[in-house]
């Protein structure tokens, strides 16, 4: 019999042994959690989340909701810019090179601040919802042109030629040549980015949108037990992460396939 | 070239940022610094270290200097403490969210912050005898017509509240009809207010008062007591009355010897004199009812906010 804990040559696991060493990373994981909590002398108490379930799903549906909304609309920004940071009009194309610059070289909670009272106090975007829409898809943006221009500029250019000597029209070299490898090059990030959008949205509470990680600050708030809540705050966010991250791997493992 | 800053800086960041991840508390800055205190007046002979939890963001009375030490109203106060009862003193910045904690996690000996005393917070740790008293006042949009409490106790109305502060607790059981904004940030709610998106803001007198002054033609200030007086103490581990008989004798000292005379003259002279000229009660200016009845006065007040708060 193979040893439970050692992959095969091949460098894959059964998934007997996968899920062995997995409980017991799980295990050790935890145990060294529960240990720093008994030397630290701090005794867990969890019976807020049965008094304010109610709150606490309600901030869970709107992170959920907020994490949805951005990451459709940080598409609808992301890949034009990817696609105009590539433009042969300089204007558009600096415009482009700016923003992706600007939204990644400044912090996520800078650009919350000076956008809601600046910005949306000019423009009147009085909605909290809306606002933190706004600028978490504004920053995601940025982050997925960088991805979509990652994919665009691997694609390999005799691919092109080719499909120009096969006699393909612009349009069939779009459609049977380019997009195919995008997708399958990019769903893998896509995804991943996805699941920072949720952690990211936690920083909305700043701004009063009563998300996730603003409902546990009001509950520890008046309930003292800092510990209890983020440590329920942080299993909750893994809730929506892990699964996200998993379909992210699915989707690298699929498109690794295809070629 | 300097080499020798650079790695003490980085092993101190490093440090700290173990410090709050074993802690699990959210530490906002991490400028902890030694008081430079003198072995003045030491009674015992080992000098033992004195950690105070602080929220250094609440000036004049817990605030940093233009270089980044502590000073403030309660720095100073503390360093006469130490240096008259035999202590080193250490000041940790945290934020208002993790002073409590820090007693529980015994990271901090006493948590000297502005704190008022509550009947919800008794039951998390100690509190000496009252030091200092404090009224609940409203900064409101000048455009909003609030005129009294009751006036923001309406739908449609916003009130803006600083997350856990007794301002939030007021505002959740008596303005269940107006949208409550818990902010993390003092100066977000100022902003709420004089930007027109909340009608009010509800915070002690003093920062009001300050903020009014900064926001001279978007916000007034609604003065009129609404509530009983908050009393502030300084909080201990449960049970460490050794600290707290010490912290309680040195209040009653300092009430009779000047120091907060002294502090006022040093921190708040502008301040004070603003408060006498509108008729406010100062914040040291206790009489002999309020030490005896202070506590109970503010137990009481705090029990009906718990047993109402409940179903909220």
């Amino acid at each position: 019999m193979r040893n439970p804990f050692v992959a095969g040559r091949d460098g894959r696991a059964t998934p007997a042994q996968a899920l062995a060493s997995y409980a017991l990373v799980c295990a050790a994981v935890i145990g060294f959690f529960w240990l720093s909590l008994a030397m630290a002398g701090i005794a867990l108490n969890l019976d807020f989340v049965a008094q304010f379930r109610t709150r606490i799903a309600d901030g869970l549906l709107l992170t959920l909701e907020i994490s949805v909304a951005s990451l459709v609309l940080s598409c609808v920004i992301g890949l034009p810019v990817a696609v105009g940071q590539g433009s042969r009009i300089l204007p558009v194309r600096y415009l482009c090179d700016l923003y992706v610059k600007l939204i990644r070289g400044t912090p996520l909670l800078a650009q919350i601040y000076l956008f809601f009272y600046i910005v949306g106090t000019a423009w009147g975007v009085e909605n909290r919802f809306a606002a933190g829409v706004i600028i978490l898809s504004v920053f995601s943006g940025a982050y997925i042109a960088e991805i979509v221009r990652g994919s665009l500029s691997s694609l390999d250019s005799g691919q092109l030629e080719a499909a120009r000597a096969v006699g393909f029209t612009r349009a069939q070299t779009l459609r049977y040549v380019v997009v195919p490898q995008l997708v399958s090059r990019t769903l893998p990030a896509l995804t991943g980015q996805f699941a920072s959008i949720v952690k990211d949205s936690s920083l909305l509470s700043v701004i009063a949108v009563i998300e996730l990680t603003q409902t546990m600050q009001e509950i520890s708030a008046s309930t003292f037990n800092l510990f209890g809540t983020y440590l329920v705050l942080a299993a909750l966010y893994l809730v929506l992460t892990l699964p996200i991250m998993f379909v992210s791997r699915w989707f690298e493992r699929r498109g690794s396939y295809a070629h | 070239m300097n080499l020798s800053s650079t790695p003490v800086t980085r092993r101190a960041l490093f440090a700290s940022a173990l410090t709050a991840a074993t802690a699990a508390v959210t530490l906002v800055g991490c400028s902890d610094t030694e008081g430079a205190g003198t072995a003045a007046g030491s009674a015992s002979a080992s000098r033992r270290t004195l950690t105070v939890g602080m929220e250094l963001a609440y000036p004049p009375f817990e605030t940093k200097d233009d270089a980044g030490n502590p000073t403030g109203v309660s720095v100073s106060f503390m360093q006469d403490f130490a240096d008259a009862y035999g202590y080193e003193l250490k000041v940790e910045n945290m934020g208002f969210d993790g002073l409590i904690p820090s007693l529980q996690t015994r990271k901090a000996d006493c948590v000297m912050s502005s704190i008022t005393i509550t009947p919800e917070r008794e039951e998390q740790v100690d509190f000496t005898d009252p030091y200092a008293v404090a009224q609940l006042a409203i900064l409101a949009n000048a455009s909003s017509g609030i005129e009294s409490a009751d006036d923001l106790n309406q739908p449609g109305k916003t009130v803006a509240v600083k997350t856990g502060s007794t301002g939030d607790v007021y505002a959740t059981k008596n303005l269940a009809q107006a949208e409550i904004l818990r902010l993390a940030d003092e100066s977000a709610c100022v902003t709420e207010v004089s930007q027109g998106r909340a009608d009010g803001f509800l915070y002690d007198q003093l920062t009001i008062y300050r903020n009014q002054k900064a926001n001279p033609d978007t916000t007034v200030a609604v003065f009129i007591p609404f509530q009983d007086p908050e009393y502030w103490g300084i909080a201990v581990q449960q049970g460490d009355d050794e600290l707290r008989e010490e912290l309680n004798a040195f209040i009653a000292e300092s009430r009779q010897n000047g120091e907060f005379d002294k502090l006022t003259e040093t921190y708040l002279a502008e301040e004070k004199a603003a408060f006498d000229e509108l008729g406010f009660r100062w914040f040291f200016d206790f009489d002999e009812q309020d030490a005896a009845t202070g506590d109970s006065a503010a137990a009481d007040a705090g029990e009906a906010a718990n047993s109402e708060g409940k179903d909220a």
